[in-house]
């Protein structure tokens, strides 16, 4: 060996053995639990196992009251407000309800209406409102039209403090497109009050991640939402919430069509024209309301409302396959399938 | 440096490449993990093949396991999303049955991603 050579040769040798010095791995604590009408998943690292487990159990705790709270067809504080919106007079708004009216009206304001909470009657209509869906045809376009027609918005409802009320009675509130973000936004601030610092809530696959693994970021993989691999992967930078809509997710087949569960709320009809659209922002409520909100706009409006969320991390999965980026995401992302045509598409 | 000491380290980096991308891959999974709404948490091991009944909201969820990977073969929901799901080995894999609050997940082998998004 020359003197080169052993010389080179000292540059991996020390680094081998700093490697060596640094081999203890991360504590990772995982515990999975049914809540919120999925599964949720919460990893921990960094703390002891005893503070992980208290952690977790408060966080599906934290679930299981938001669902409580939140469901718009079963007994609770939004369903009670849903209610009282239909008389069209001032009550004062559940304190678990305001502020996800104040973010869904802004979110749904910067959308240009694309993500509507306030379409309830819509999404009940078509039956999507339940777990399962009972077989049978779509609604009567005569009855889409209807409620369409009616228009309901966030904006037509008046706040005064904790003093709510609706200017339109079809506005029923349905926060399904949004509540998943909403809460583990929640969950993330409550494991933060418990000390933890790094995590990942996931709940039934979208999520938001905190912190490290110890040693390296959290390694995310998005699954191909048409096969069974990870179409793309990456690792999180700080804050990160991933939140893909997709046409795959809920649905049901009538006459050889397909009908999935993201409703354009200016047809009253599923949105075509994409697969699904992953988002990436720093919070949940709005990666989730974006994800939404892009899909509804379909492949001419999603780079246009994209720029208007302020989003710029969005992975879009067009009818054909085609991926399609923006300049952020592909800087964090890495596209696993190399059969996939891929493009890069900056905002206007 | 000499040319054999060049060709000795292109060689060593390839070997560590080559090592990097065979035993760098998501492993496959060990142990089925079943949660239901209805009943107790379940660990199973994919080693043994086996077909397991679990009680759920609707009613009984069969899941098969054989050959180290577990599927739905049989569900009391209309959708079947969860038997259409198929075949789940790899750690950190997931289908679930949410109609009848049950949920199947694959864990125990070496994970290549902390979580799935979808």
């Amino acid at each position: 060996m020359s003197a080169a050579l052993r010389r080179a040769s000292i540059v991996p040798v020390c680094a081998a053995l700093l490697l060596t010095a640094c081999t203890a791995p991360p504590k990772v604590h995982s515990r999975s639990f049914l809540a919120f009408g999925t599964l949720v998943e919460v990893t921990v690292a960094g703390v002891e196992a005893e503070q992980a487990e208290a952690a977790i159990a408060a966080v599906e705790r934290e679930f299981q009251y938001m669902h409580r709270s939140w469901h718009p067809w079963e007994a609770g504080a939004l369903a009670r407000v849903n209610e009282l919106l239909a008389t069209g007079e001032w009550f004062s708004v559940a304190p678990s309800v305001r502020p996800m009216i104040v973010e869904a009206g802004r979110l749904a304001e910067a959308s240009g209406q694309r993500f509507n909470p306030a379409i309830g009657a819509l999404v009940k209509l078509w039956g999507f409102h339940q777990d399962e869906r009972p077989a049978g045809p779509p609604p009567a376009a005569e009855a889409i039209a209807e409620l369409v027609a009616a228009q309901p918005r966030m904006s037509d409802l008046e706040l005064d403090g904790i003093r709510l009320r609706s200017r339109n009675p079809a506005v029923v509130l349905d926060f399904g497109g949004f509540a998943k973000g909403y809460g583990i936004d929640r969950t993330v601030e409550l494991l933060r009050r418990l000390g933890v610092e790094n995590a990942i809530v996931n709940t039934g696959g979208d999520l938001r991640a905190i912190g490290s693994r110890g040693d390296r970021p959290w390694r995310i993989g998005v699954r191909d939402p048409r096969g069974e691999g990870v179409l793309a992967s990456l690792e999180t930078e700080g804050d990160t919430s991933v939140f893909t809509s997709g046409d795959y997710e809920r649905y049901f087949d009538h006459d050889g069509e397909r009908y999935h569960h993201i409703l354009d709320p200016a047809t009253g009809q599923p949105a075509r024209g994409l697969v699904s659209v992953t988002v990436l922002a720093a919070d949940g409520a709005t990666a989730d309301a974006a994800a939404t909100a892009l899909f509804v706009a379909g492949p001419e409006s999603w780079p246009r409302v994209a720029r208007d969320l302020g989003l710029a991390r969005v992975m879009v999965v067009g009818a054909d396959g085609s991926v399609h980026l923006t300049p952020g995401m592909a800087r964090q992302v890495q596209i696993e399938d190399s059969t996939r045509a891929v493009m890069v598409e900056p905002l206007p | 440096m000499t040319r054999a000491d060049r060709m000795l380290l292109a060689v060593a980096a390839a070997l560590v490449m080559v090592l990097y991308g065979v035993l760098w891959q998501p492993g496959p999974g060990r142990e089925a993990h079943i949660l239901s709404a209805a009943g107790k948490p379940l660990q199973l091991d994919l080693d043994q093949a086996r077909t397991v009944t679990i009680p759920g909201r609707l009613g009984p969820s069969v899941v098969e396991i054989d050959h180290g990977r577990a599927r739905f073969v049989a569900s009391p929901c209309t959708g079947k999303l969860c038997i259409r799901a198929g075949w789940q080995q790899r750690a950190g894999a997931v289908a679930a049955c949410l109609p009848n609050g049950v949920s199947l997940s694959i864990g125990g082998g070496d994970r290549r991603f902390d979580a799935i998004n979808f």
